[in-house]
């Protein structure tokens, strides 16, 4: 009976994300971990992930949840990138991450809900869309300049196997501009024109699914899937109208592109004991950089502005039609992603217990050389962290709980390299770039037992 | 303002793209919960929560009531709406095409397991509402297009609350929580760089916005059953977007910088008062609640924003229209009837009425007349209606052997007739009227799991 439900529910969580679940995921997380303690361990947490931060990591791991959580912090990553010897100001990350963390049983099966946020602090999201001659890094510059807000549900229908999925939001973008009137172009503030707007936010929920298969007590094995998602950007306008009397004006466009586009990503993790007070984890990430789709838009125009009677005023030139976009390609390619992390139980007493960390990750650069016209700049990416939690256990009578204090620290290197052109006469010409990150973060968490 | 010279050509190309490109990622969203009330059991008794919630409910209708949670519990379901809204009279179509507002319901009863002074005292509630596939809607049409902006379009709006309430004794609970919203500000920069190519920079930010709902509750045993005050207080909430589109570095001819705004929604300021009294079968409630509509910033901002020094620049100006304030009054009840002792079932229905707070007497909005070159009016055609509205809904509850809910709720909105008068609707400029009338239809159901 209790294997019958423990499938039936499973298959039901399956349905469950399948349902609610389009296209899936990518976001500052990705980039910076969630929480204190994974990022202070390299991000190598799949296999060992219990708290809010398994929204992220591996939803399964909500089902091992020893109690309602709850989980505030903070964090912030710093840039210090550079090309030719000059920073390029490339804006740091930094917001409040949290969440709950809900577990209980339905007759008997371990199940559990959490959600999971990271609400940067100036903004919810930022679109930012350059030329595609325009130096940027690309992986840095705004692709983490967002909300991550996901939504899971886990389950645990035997002891040595837990299943997890869930759904994050964002959502694509389809409108109407339509601006009409009439534009004093000897005094632009007389101007008599009007707009309407009429767009859409459609929604785009990306899934996420996890499994986590313990081995022994020493040992666990996890596998999580992270879909890729775009956000498309569907546009339509029109303006319509005179140009100071002196004659009509009617000019039609439609642009599209994906605005922000994160690749699908599969990890293999593993977390061994291999002594009492020691823990080891390592995960792959598999990162399917080869689909990705460059944020530059596709424009069709009309243009038709007859000249006005007796012909242009002197030196005035008409205008013509625009020339459409030719996008080129960039060439990224698919990256495995190592992270290794340990943690280590320092002080174990009664009511308190003090952990130590320490982690690395290697990422490749996926971007291939820039030796055209376009200028997506990356280089490779070493990080190194280390990290501490404190846990009070029962810390009074009004909490049959623990408190938790985590805090982490991790530096990045990137080191310099020199882009060379194909063409010696290319506007922005050879350079050199590289740099540094540094993130610190601090969580703190509230367990019910 | 398209190019009279080959940059200002590049130029007009490039702010209209990436003008596009700004305002169209634009995201501000409001509350269908105005509208029709949050979750099940409110939505059934005629958005009467503020004395009567018992759940995530509350975090819309009065967040001290979350302290009332016990037990914690996942809610998923789905919520519709259908409208049927016609304006007849010279120059209007008749039925007014709207689109269906459709999605899923989330909510998180969640009590915190605090001992001590704190057990049984305080908890959290979370609710999320998703439409299916338009989350949000931003559509404000030139005012001579026949529209109900205070109406369809809101309902096309992501909800998102939470809060929490605290048990304080004596029978006064206290809770606070809040409702979060997006706005939409940006920047497109357009100019000649170097090589003489127009180029651009466009940056949109989402902020959030959010509103507060502080609320309070005084209960009291009468009658047998219990006697409950409640009141709720709902900060407005103001989703704006503004992208302002600058060309105006691309050559030496002078381009107006375009003030591409508006309010893409808004809920006015609220302060609910109701009472209800709980006994062992039945539940009654009724309540008022004042909305601050005077308080509209209005719909749409000028095309052409006139300098701070010179505010009467000449540029086409919007029509404003003046709201006013409303009262909307609320009666709600709910019969339980024991099925087993472990099960039992509510029937539940309610009425409420929704006055307008928009003028019986639409001024005459401009528009530039390309042929004749100058500005001609036009009438301005924001319609609504007071609606009478008519709730019903049934709950099934079982306890054991695991706590499952299952609860529907059906609504019917019925549009007061009203005739409006419009400035400049007749075809020969005059006065003209409008007669307003519909429906709308709401629905939805809800599955709760106890943990």
């Amino acid at each position: 009976m209790r294997r019958a439900l423990s499938s039936a529910c499973s298959v039901g969580l399956a349905l469950a994300v399948a349902l609610f679940a389009r296209r899936a995921s990518a976001n500052p997380m990705d980039a910076f971990g969630f929480g204190s303690r994974g990022p202070a361990m390299g991000n190598a947490v799949s296999a060992d992930v219990v708290d809010v931060s398994a929204g992220y990591y591996n939803p399964a791991g909500l089902a091992r949840a020893p109690g309602i959580e709850l989980s505030v912090g903070y964090f912030r990553t710093s840039h210090f990138l550079s090309m030719n010897g000059k920073d390029n100001e490339v804006d740091p990350v930094g917001g409040l991450v949290g969440g709950i963390v809900l577990p209980g049983k339905i007759l008997g099966i371990p199940v559990a809900f959490g959600v999971a946020v990271h609400l940067p602090d100036d903004r919810i999201s930022r679109v930012r869309a350059l030329r595609q001659e325009q130096p940027r890094w690309e992986l840095y510059d705004n692709r983490n300049q967002r909300l991550f807000l996901a939504a899971n549900l886990a389950i645990s229908p035997w002891p040595w196997l837990q299943l997890g999925g869930g759904i994050s939001f964002m959502s694509s973008t389809a409108g109407r501009l339509d601006i009409t009137g009439s534009a004093n172009i000897f005094n632009a503030t007389q101007s008599q024109l009007r707009h309407e707007v009429d767009a859409y936010l459609t929604a785009v929920r990306y899934p996420q699914v996890g499994a986590r298969v313990e081995l022994s007590k020493r040992a666990a094995l996890a596998l999580v899937y992270r879909g890729e998602f775009r956000l498309e950007l569907d546009l339509h306008a029109r303006l319509q109208g005179d140009l100071s009397q002196l004659t009509t004006a009617y000019y039609a466009l439609a642009a599209y592109s994906i605005n922000a586009f994160l690749p699908q990503q599969v990890v293999f993790g593993g977390s061994f004991l291999p002594h009492d007070r020691v823990r080891v984890n390592a995960d792959l990430t598999w990162v399917n950089w080869g689909a990705y789709i460059p944020p530059v838009a596709t424009l069709t125009a009309a243009l038709d502005i007859p000249p006005p009677q007796g012909g242009w005023p002197p030196g005035i030139t008409p205008p013509s039609q625009p020339t459409p976009t030719a996008i080129v390609l960039p060439r990224f390619s698919d990256r495995l992603v190592p992270h290794v992390g340990v943690e280590v139980k320092a002080l174990d007493l009664p009511h308190w217990e003090v952990d130590v960390r320490g982690g690395w990750e290697w990422a490749r650069t996926p971007i291939g050389s820039q030796t055209g016209i376009t200028n997506y700049i990356d280089r490779d990416r070493h990080t190194f962290s280390l990290g501490a939690g404190i846990r009070l256990i029962a810390p009074g009578k009004f909490l049959p709980g623990d408190l938790r204090l985590d805090f982490h620290t991790s530096f990045s290197w990137l080191p310099t390299s020199v882009t060379t052109k194909a063409d010696p006469t290319d506007v922005v010409g050879d350079y050199s770039a590289g740099g540094t990150l540094w993130s610190g973060g601090v969580n703190l968490a509230v367990g019910f037992r | 303002m398209i190019g009279v010279s080959g940059s200002l050509r590049r130029a007009a190309a490039a702010v209209l793209a990436f003008g596009l490109a700004a305002f169209a990622s634009r995201e501000a969203h409001a509350s269908p919960e105005d509208i029709f009330g949050y979750g099940p059991r409110a939505s059934a008794m005629a958005g009467t929560s503020t004395a009567t919630s018992d759940d995530y409910e509350a975090t819309y209708g009065n967040p001290a009531l979350l302290s009332r949670i016990r037990r914690a519990r996942l809610v998923l379901g789905l919520a519709g709406a259908t409208f049927n809204l016609h304006a007849t009279g010279e120059g209007l179509p008749g039925r007014i095409s709207v689109l269906p507002a459709v999605g899923s319901v989330i909510g998180v009863d969640l009590p915190l397991p605090f001992g001590g002074i704190l057990e049984k005292r305080l908890a959290l509630g979370f609710a999320f509402y998703t439409p299916s596939d338009v989350i949000i809607r931003g559509r404000i049409l030139y005012p001579e297009t026949p529209q109900y902006p205070l109406l369809p379009d809101r309902a096309q709006s992501l909800a998102i609350r939470a809060g929490f309430g605290l048990d304080i004794g004596y029978g006064i609970r206290i809770g606070a929580g809040f409702g979060a919203l997006a706005e939409i500000v940006g920047t497109v920069l357009v100019a000649t760089d170097a090589t003489g190519r127009v180029g651009s920079r466009v940056e949109d930010q989402l902020i959030a916005a959010y509103a507060p709902v502080i609320g309070a509750s005084f209960e009291h045993p009468v009658l047998g059953g219990m006697l409950r005050g409640g009141l709720v207080f709902r900060g407005a909430l103001d989703a704006r977007f503004s992208i302002d589109i600058d060309a105006t570095k691309l050559s030496t001819i002078n381009i107006p910088v375009f003030n591409i705004a508006g309010l893409a929604q808004y809920d006015p300021l609220q302060v609910g008062a109701e009472v209800a009294w709980e006994g062992s079968r039945w539940h009654l409630a009724a309540g008022l609640t004042y909305k601050h509509w005077s308080a509209y910033p209005g719909l749409i901002e000028p095309t052409i924003r006139c300098p701070a020094d010179s505010p009467d620049c000449g540029s086409l100006q919007p029509v404003k229209l003046d709201l006013h304030d409303t009262i909307v009054p609320r009666v709600g009840v709910e019969h339980v009837v024991p099925l087993s002792r472990t099960a039992s079932a509510s029937i539940r229905g309610g009425y409420f009425f929704e006055m307008t707070p928009t003028p019986d007497h639409l001024p005459q909005s401009q528009k530039w007349d390309v042929p004749s070159a100058t500005l001609v009016p036009v009438p301005t055609r924001f319609f609504d209606a007071s609606r009478h509205v008519l709730t019903a809904g049934f709950g099934v509850k079982v306890t054991k052997p695991l706590l499952l809910t299952v609860d529907t709720y059906a609504q019917l909105h019925v549009l007061h007739p009203r005739t409006l008068t419009l400035d400049a609707g007749a075809s020969d400029g005059g006065t003209s009227t409008a007669d307003l009338s519909g429906f709308v239809a709401a629905t939805g159901i809800v599955l709760g799991v106890g943990f």
